[in-house]
This record gives structure tokens, sequence and C-alpha cells, in this order.
């Protein structure tokens, strides 16, 4: 281990630490909460760009062997979590006053970027902690109604439970290779051995718990209906994304055999029928995206069935597609002074009279999560069924696509409200602020670029 | 070549044309207007120019534009015109302005939004004729619901949610099948080829086991089937047309669902060519219960928009015989029915929309005598009327001619044989005709004779605007039906390529040529000149 090495190597980390310790230091001397987002918002974008520039440069590095490693994979997915962060910061400043907001959302960073290093089952569980407990008290903070409390218990125990799920499954598994490397999970995918396999199952358990998978989905609709929109955001895009990076950090390129491949393929099916007929019955706005996000785990768990390369291609592809539509979404909602509320559908009722441009923000948005063309969520759609076929495994694939078919009412449902439907109020709804403007214009040309140059995006994995 | 950027130019015209309405201050309704009908003129003149100079006697792609787009799965931008895509693309630029022009006065909320989504519309129906590739053609093909979707869904009559959820839902239910066959078909291909490619020409040289055509095919088909549509899976058609607004109509009807024509010949047929000939008795019934259903369900309509709705059930009904027919006049003639209904069709919903602008009422008890109230529109609807029964110097007579010739050549060796179905369901799909005359006739004489009776007087005749709309159609349907060798000539080598590709025999062999195809009788034996065109089409 070389000094330079843990410099250069973890200078994202670094600067994501860095920018927690101005924001502690920021707590300290200063009253105001002024200036803090900024912070972050800096400390983010600087430690995105240096996990691009790593990674174009090739930059690979051991600085803790066999704990942490880095190497242009571990790069390009920290850089697609930290890119994501930057619009949900953005809509923050409006959303949220509260001061400890961007000093959890950092740490909970810092906890994804490690997760993407992880080379041993410690470093992983370390990252998988440090990312989810900023997260329970994020989703209290806001504590905009009675139901927060209940939301935030019930995400934090089962929270707690996936840990455990995953320490069971960490010690099965050196029971079974006498190793804590992560490798070993990959060649006890392929293992005939019951331990080993009992293993798999339980850290795999752990990571749908944590991306919300039928049937370890229910905390996440009460999560998000309670929480601060930069947080259900959040929770939305960049766990999930950092989750499933992990999970393809864990598969590696390996071939997965049946009957695991069952498992990984019915549980993510069950998710995206579940979570799209479920969402059909939503009233509420963030309730709805719970559900949809639910069904859009399941999309990306497929992929994994994909073996090779296509695997990150195709995760990574999809997340750039998914997230910005999920913070355009959010970002685009209209603002007011009742959380409960704002988030009712029928708040939406004939939104594009009063604020064109939001409402055609948030439909460009659901079709775009629908996976109709030419927005980017379905080229990500066709990538991942198009891995899944090629691994062989058609009929999952085709069931796959008819779930995937149930989705498009209920986000053609909120288009009719905002385009089709009379509102009960009439008159110019409040605007949007500059800086929630600003994250729907980034989130859209982010999606342009991906919709019209897929191929370059793709040749970049 | 400037050529193909011509082409280029017609297919994103309509985008420059979102670009300039969003561009346009608020309020400006009518520079709204005046811009799209402009843009459109000028689509359709480009159009017309590039179909002036198409080479009749070239082979392959005209006007074509390729460079690599998603290079890493072997996806290529390609568009270009062939005589497949022909005849459908100077449809489109055609009803274009004509479209446009026609909303002038009923469209009166949301003008900005509803040309943009015309433009929209107009860019995605284009784009799926004109690509070459899979992925683009699939990518355009979903693209179009989009816009239909807030067309019906906002201008729309009362039960407009109803309708374009519908509409959408049952579509979408087809594409999503499609896609999974898409998928699975470009795989096969790099599985025995090792190539990977969407481009529909490499695509026609696949060499799959029939289990696996007759499953794509049955996705592919069930997509197109539903866009035609075929009975039975018309339902979502008759509300669809009902609740949209005239434009939509009009669009739906003359240029929508020819896509689902379209791709059975472009690609349904020609990629699956051993299911297609296993399954043609299947489609040929589907397409004759087609004609006699959709003119019987026409027969009792007391709705106008739902009588024109039904009786573009029937019509296509004769594309889809032509096009299974395989016979080269058949073909042909399913080629012409297709522009031929989209003309007329087209037009009867434009009239159907002025006489609803005027009355606010569908129903056609509420009518009568409006050959006294407004002669000249009435002489206009008449003129239509006898082109969509198929009176002879109208395109409708060329279209449905050709197809029941075809349909009968090709049926016949099989009566020879002993054989009989075949004959009979041509037989049928004459009766279709005769049916077609009765509700078409039916329809004018309760619509423009007898006792004068309106709900809305006086009524005002046609304008300008109107009269130049209709002028413009009937002018388009005289043309086609009393000169129809300039069109038939320039689509006549991609029907050869057509009956080629699904006549041949093409599972474990390459592209074995028959000098005679089993379908055909001798007298259309393609010459030698389709000799392995598919392969030339690049």
């Amino acid at each position: 281990m070389s000094w330079q090495d843990a410099l250069t190597a973890m200078l994202p980390e670094h600067l994501l630490l860095a920018g927690i310790v101005v924001l502690l230091v920021q707590d300290i001397v200063a009253q105001s909460t002024r200036g803090r987002l900024a912070v972050a918002l800096a400390a983010t974008g600087a430690a995105c760009a240096a996990a691009l520039l790593l990674a174009f440069a090739g930059y690979a590095a051991a600085p803790f062997p066999g704990q942490y490693s880095v190497a242009g994979i571990p790069f390009l997915g920290k850089a697609i979590v930290l890119a994501l962060t930057v619009p949900v910061l953005l809509i923050a400043r409006d959303e949220t006053g509260q001061r400890a907001f961007p000093v959890l959302l950092l740490s909970s960073l810092y906890g994804a970027c490690l997760l993407l290093s992880a080379d041993s089952f410690i470093t992983l569980l370390l990252g998988l902690e440090l990312l989810s407990l900023p997260v329970y008290p994020l989703v209290l903070l806001a504590f905009r109604r009675p139901e927060s409390a209940e939301a935030a218990l019930k995400y934090l125990v089962l929270g707690g439970a996936a840990t455990a799920t995953l320490l069971m499954g960490v010690a099965l598994l050196y029971g079974a290779s006498g190793s804590l490397a992560i490798s070993g999970f990959a060649s006890a995918l392929g293992s005939t051995d019951t331990m080993a396999r009992v293993a798999v199952v339980l850290v795999l358990a752990a990571l749908f718990l944590k991306a919300a998978i039928v049937p370890f989905h229910a905390w996440a609709p009460d999560a998000y209906e309670v929480a601060a929109i930069p947080v259900t955001a959040y929770m939305a895009t960049i766990v999930k994304a950092a989750v499933l990076l992990t999970a393809v950090r864990l598969f590696g390129t390996a071939p997965v055999m049946r009957p695991l491949a069952d498992l990984l393929a019915i549980l993510p099916l069950v998710s995206i029928v579940w979570g799209n007929l479920a969402a059909m019955r939503q009233q509420s706005f963030r309730r709805m995206i719970a559900y949809s996000s639910i069904a859009h785990a399941g999309y990306l768990f497929y992929a994994l069935l994909g073996a090779g390369p296509g695997r990150f291609q195709a995760v990574a592809f999809y997340l750039l597609a998914y997230a910005p539509m999920n913070v355009l979404a959010f970002a685009s909602l209209p603002p007011e002074t009742n959380d409960a509320a704002r988030d009712r559908l029928d708040n939406l009722k004939g939104l594009f009279q009063r604020a064109p441009f939001a409402a055609l923000m948030i439909a460009v948005a659901m079709l775009s999560l629908a996976g109709i063309p030419p927005f980017p969520g379905f080229i990500g759609k066709f990538l991942i069924f198009k891995n899944v076929i090629a691994a062989g495994y058609t009929l999952y694939a085709v069931a796959g696509l008819v779930g995937s078919y149930l989705g498009i009412y209920f986000y053609l449902r909120v288009i009719q409200y905002l385009f089709m439907s009379a509102g009960e109020r009439t008159g110019v709804g409040a605007a949007p602020g500059r800086l929630a403007l600003l994250a729907s214009v980034i989130c859209l040309l982010a999606s342009l670029l991906l919709s019209v140059f897929p191929g370059w995006v793709i040749n970049q994995f | 070549m400037a050529d193909a950027g011509l082409l280029n130019l017609v297919l994103y015209l309509p985008l420059a044309g979102i670009a300039v309405i969003i561009a346009l201050p608020a309020k400006q309704d009518d520079a709204v207007r005046w811009t799209a009908l402009a843009v459109m003129l000028v689509q359709f003149v480009l159009a017309a120019w590039l179909y002036a100079r198409f080479d009749a006697g070239a082979e392959g792609l005209q006007f074509e534009t390729r460079f690599p787009w998603i290079a890493a799965w072997g996806v290529y931008y390609q568009i270009g015109l062939d005589g497949y895509n022909l005849l459908l693309v100077l449809l489109t630029t055609f009803l274009g302005p004509l479209v446009v022009a026609g909303a002038f006065s009923a469209i009166q909320k949301e003008v900005k939004l509803f040309y943009a989504m015309v433009f929209a519309l107009q860019f995605a129906m284009l784009g799926t004729f004109l690509a070459q590739d899979l992925f683009l053609f699939y990518l355009f093909w979903e693209t179009m619901l989009i816009p239909l979707f807030f067309i019906i869904g906002i201008w729309g009559g009362e039960r407009r949610i109803y309708a374009t959820l519908k509409f959408v839902l049952y579509t979408a239910f087809g594409s999503i099948l499609m896609l999974a066959a898409v998928i699975y078909l470009v795989y096969s291909l790099n599985a025995t080829t090792g190539v990977t490619s969407f481009a529909f020409a490499d695509l026609y040289r696949s060499e799959l086991p029939l289990s696996v055509q007759t499953w794509l095919l049955a996705a592919f088909a069930l997509s197109f089937a539903i866009k035609v549509p075929i009975v039975p899976l018309h339902t979502w058609l008759p509300d669809a047309h009902v609740e949209a607004p005239t434009a939509g109509s009009v669009i739906l009807a003359g240029v929508l669902l020819k896509m689902g024509t379209y791709g059975f010949m472009k690609l349904a047929f020609p990629l699956f060519p051993d299911a297609t000939r296993l399954f043609a008795p299947v489609f040929q019934t589907l397409a004759v219960v087609s004609i006699l259903y959709g003119a019987c369900l026409a027969l009792v309509q007391t709705d106008i928009k739902k009588i024109i709705a039904y009786s573009s059930i029937s019509h296509l009904g004769y594309v889809m015989l032509g096009l299974i027919s395989l016979d080269l006049l058949g073909i042909q003639g399913a080629v012409v029915q297709m522009v031929s209904h989209g003309l007329v069709a087209g037009g009867l919903f434009l009239m159907v929309g002025m006489i609803y602008e005027r009355c606010h009422t569908r129903e056609l008890s509420a009518y009568g005598g409006l050959a006294k109230l407004l002669p000249l529109y009435s002489v206009f609807f008449a003129l239509l009327t006898l082109a969509a029964i198929g009176l002879p110097t109208t395109s409708g007579f060329t279209g449905e001619f050709l197809v029941l010739l075809g349909a009968f050549r090709a049926a016949w060796p099989h009566y020879v044989q002993g054989v009989g179905y075949p004959l009979l369901l041509s037989a049928g799909a004459v009766a279709g005709v005769v049916l077609g005359a009765l509700y078409m006739l039916g329809f004018a004489q309760r619509f423009l004779f007898g006792v004068a009776k309106a709900p809305h007087q006086p009524l005002i005749d046609l304008n300008l605007r109107e009269k130049a709309i209709l002028g413009a159609i009937l002018v388009a349907v005289f043309a086609l039906g009393l000169f129809p060798e300039d069109p038939l000539r320039k689509t006549e080598l991609a029907a050869r390529q057509y009956q080629q590709l699904v006549a041949g025999n093409r599972t474990g062999t390459r592209m074995a040529i028959h000098p005679v195809a089993p379908l055909v009788s001798p007298a259309a034996a393609p010459p030698a000149v389709a000799t392995d065109s598919a392969g030339s089409q690049r």
C-alpha cells in the first residue's frame, strides 16, 4: 500500500469527505444554513469529475489489497451514482431547509462509493451500512406527517433485517469457501454445494430487500410517500443504483446457472408484474412512483440474467435512462404548502393549463419510464431484454415484456390527468424554482443524449 | 448525395415545423395554422419531386442514407425509398396539408399543441415507412402511439379518454410481443450466420426452422393485424374513429391503418415465408371475414362516422387478400388499394367532419335530402361514395379489381387440383363488393336524398378552403383510377420481390428460386429479374 495510491484511488471518496468536513465546520461556526447545498454540490460534482477522469485515464490500483480496489468499471459506477445525485441536490433547496440534509446525503454517497470498490465482504458491509444508515434519518428528517416515524422505523427494521441476512449469507459463504473475498460469491453461483447455494440466496435476498424487490418491498411505498421529495428521489435512484451496481460487481461476468437463474428471474418478474399492477391503484404520486420503482428494480435485476460485460452495460445504461426521468418528474411536481395534498394525483389534473412546461416534463418522464420510444427508457429496456434473450431465457423475457406492458396504463393515466382532465383549480400555478428548472433541463438533456447517441454512451462502458 | 439529403429533409421537416410553432408567440393561432400548412405543403412538394425522380427500373433502395447508429448492436440509421413505401410516403405527405387545413376551424383549443402533435405523428409515420432497419422501424412504430394518444385524448369527443386508452393499450400489446420477436429474430440471425444486423436486407436472408418462424410470425402478425385491423382484433377502431377529431380520423384511416398492411408486406410475410405459406389459408379466411363482417357492420350503423370506420375494416380486408394471394396482380392491387382507401376514407372522414362542424351530430337519421340543402357538398360526397364502392375510373376500382383478379388467379390452380376453398373465399370477397355497394349507396341515399332535413338550418355550403381540400382528394382519386400505369410501374419491382421472398422456399437452403412459385399460375410467374432480389436489395 502506497500513500499515493490511497490518495489517488480514493480521490472521489476524499472529495466527499472534504465536503462533509467543511459542512460540519460550517455547522459549528455559522448559524445560517445558506451555502450548505452549494458545498454538497461542489463536493459531489468534484468527486464525479474525479471518478470520470480516473476512469478515462485508465487508472487501476488496489490501495488496500483484498479489501478495496479501483479500475475502470468501479470508477464509472461511482461517476454514475455521483452524477445522478447532482439533480437531486438541485431540487433539494426548495424542498428541505434541514441543515442535516447535505451532510447525511454526502455520508450516504461515501458509502455508495465504498460499496462499488469493495473487494471483500467486510468492505461491502461497511459500504452498504454507510449507504443505508444516513437514509433512515433522512426519511424522518422532513417529518411533515405523523406517518413519517412509522415509515422510517419500518425502513430501519427491514434494513436491519437485510444486514442480518447479508451477514448470515457471508458467514455461510465463509464456511463454504474459507474466504471473505467477494469473488467467492461468483464462484458459489456455479457451485453445487448446498451451503454455498444457501449463502448465495441469502446475499441475494439482502440485495432484493435493499432494492425493494417483491416480496421484500413493503417498506418502499411507505418510506417513499412520507419522505421529502429529494429524499424520495434519492432512494428511488441513487440507493437503487448503488445496490444494483454492487450486484453487478458481485456477479462479475460469470453466467448464472439454474436453479439460481430461476430465482433471479422469478422474483424480479413478480416485482415487475406486482409493481405495475399495484401502481395502477395508487392515488398518491410518490406511492405510485414507489411501485413503479419496484417494477424498475425488477427490470434491473433481469439484466443480471445475461452473462458477460453486457451486464454492466445494461444496468448502467438503464440507470442512466431511468434515474433522471424520476428526478425530472419530481422536479416538475407543482409546489404546494400541504405535502399530502401536493402528493395527490388529482392535484395534477389540468396541470397543462396551469403550467405547460411542468406538465410536458412530467409527461416525458412518464413516457420514458413506461419504456415508450423514442425516449431513453425504451432503449434501456431493449438492451436488458436483448441480453436476457441472448442468454437463452426467452420465456422470461417475454413474460417480463408483458409485465412491462401492464405498466403502460398507469403512466398514461398520469398524462391523461395532466392534459385531458379538467382541473379543480384554474389560473396559473406557482412556478417551480430556478434550481428545479435547472435540474429539469439537465435531466432532459441527459435523456436527449441517451436517445440520440445511445451507441456512443454504450461504448463508454 | 443531394437526393438522399432531400429524403431526410422530407422526414425531418415536421420536426422543424414543431420548432417553428413553439417559437411563435402565444395567442397567434392563425399564424400557427398557416405555418403548419406551409410546412406540410413544402413537404408534399418535396415528396412529389422524389416520386417523379424515382427510377422504376432500379432495384433496391433509392435516395438511401445509411450510417451506423448503435454500432455495438449492429443498428444502422438506414432510410430510403423503394417500391414498397413509395406510394405510402406520397400518400402521407399528400394527406398532411389536407389534415392541417381541415382542422383550421375544428380545432380551437390548444392549437399549438395540436399542430405539434400532428407534426410529431407525421414524422413518426414517415419514419416507419422509410426505415430500412428493424430497430429504427420499431422505434418509429411505437412512437406513433404517443401523438395519436394526445390527439384523440385532448381534442376528441365525449368518450375520448376511453377511446384513446383503448387504442393505445390495444396496439401496445401487439407491439410488446413484436419487440420480443424482433430481439429473438436478430439474436437467431446472429446465432446462425454470425451477423448482428437489424437491416431488413440481412434479415430477409435468415433461415429459421418452421417452428420458430411460426412463433415469430404470430407475434409480428398480431401486432400488424391489430393495426390493420383484421377481425376479430378490430374493436378499438370504431371507438378511436368515432371519438377522434376529424384530423385524427383522417390520419388514422388514411395512413395509420396502412402501417399494418405495410408491415405484413414488408416484414411479417417476407421474413417468415414458410410459416406464411403454411398459414396462408388462415390469413385468407381472416381477410375475407374482415371484408364481409366489416361490410355487414357498416350496413347497420346509425352513426355516419361508424359507417366509414367499419367500411375501412372491409376495404383493408381486400388489401390483405391481395397480399396473401401472392399473385403479382393481387399484390399490385393491394398496393393501389392501400393508397385508394387512404384517399377515399380520408376524404369521407373530412366530409363527415365538415357536416359535423355545421350540425354537431353524427346521427344518420338526423339528416336527409342534403342534395337540396348543400348541393356542392352532395356532389363531392356522391363522387367519394362512388369511389368507395369501386366504380370504374376511380382509384377504388383499380385496387379492388386487381385484388379480386389476383385472388381468383391464385385460387384457380387449387380448384383444378380439387381444393375449392380458396375459390370459395374469392367468391366471398366478390360478395363483399356487393355488400359495399349496398351500405355505401344506402348511406348516400338516406344522407343526400329524400325529404330535406338537417338538425341545424340554414346550412352554409362548402367554403373555398373545403372546396380546395376535397378537390385535391378527388383529383388524386381520379388520377389513380384513370392513370394507374405510372404508380403500378414504380411499385412493380417491389411487388415481384415480395412475391419472390414469400413464395421462395427458405428453410435450410439458401433462397431456392422456383421457376414457378407454388401459389401462382404460370402466367404470373416472376421472370428472372427477381432472382435473389433480396440479396441485392442493399
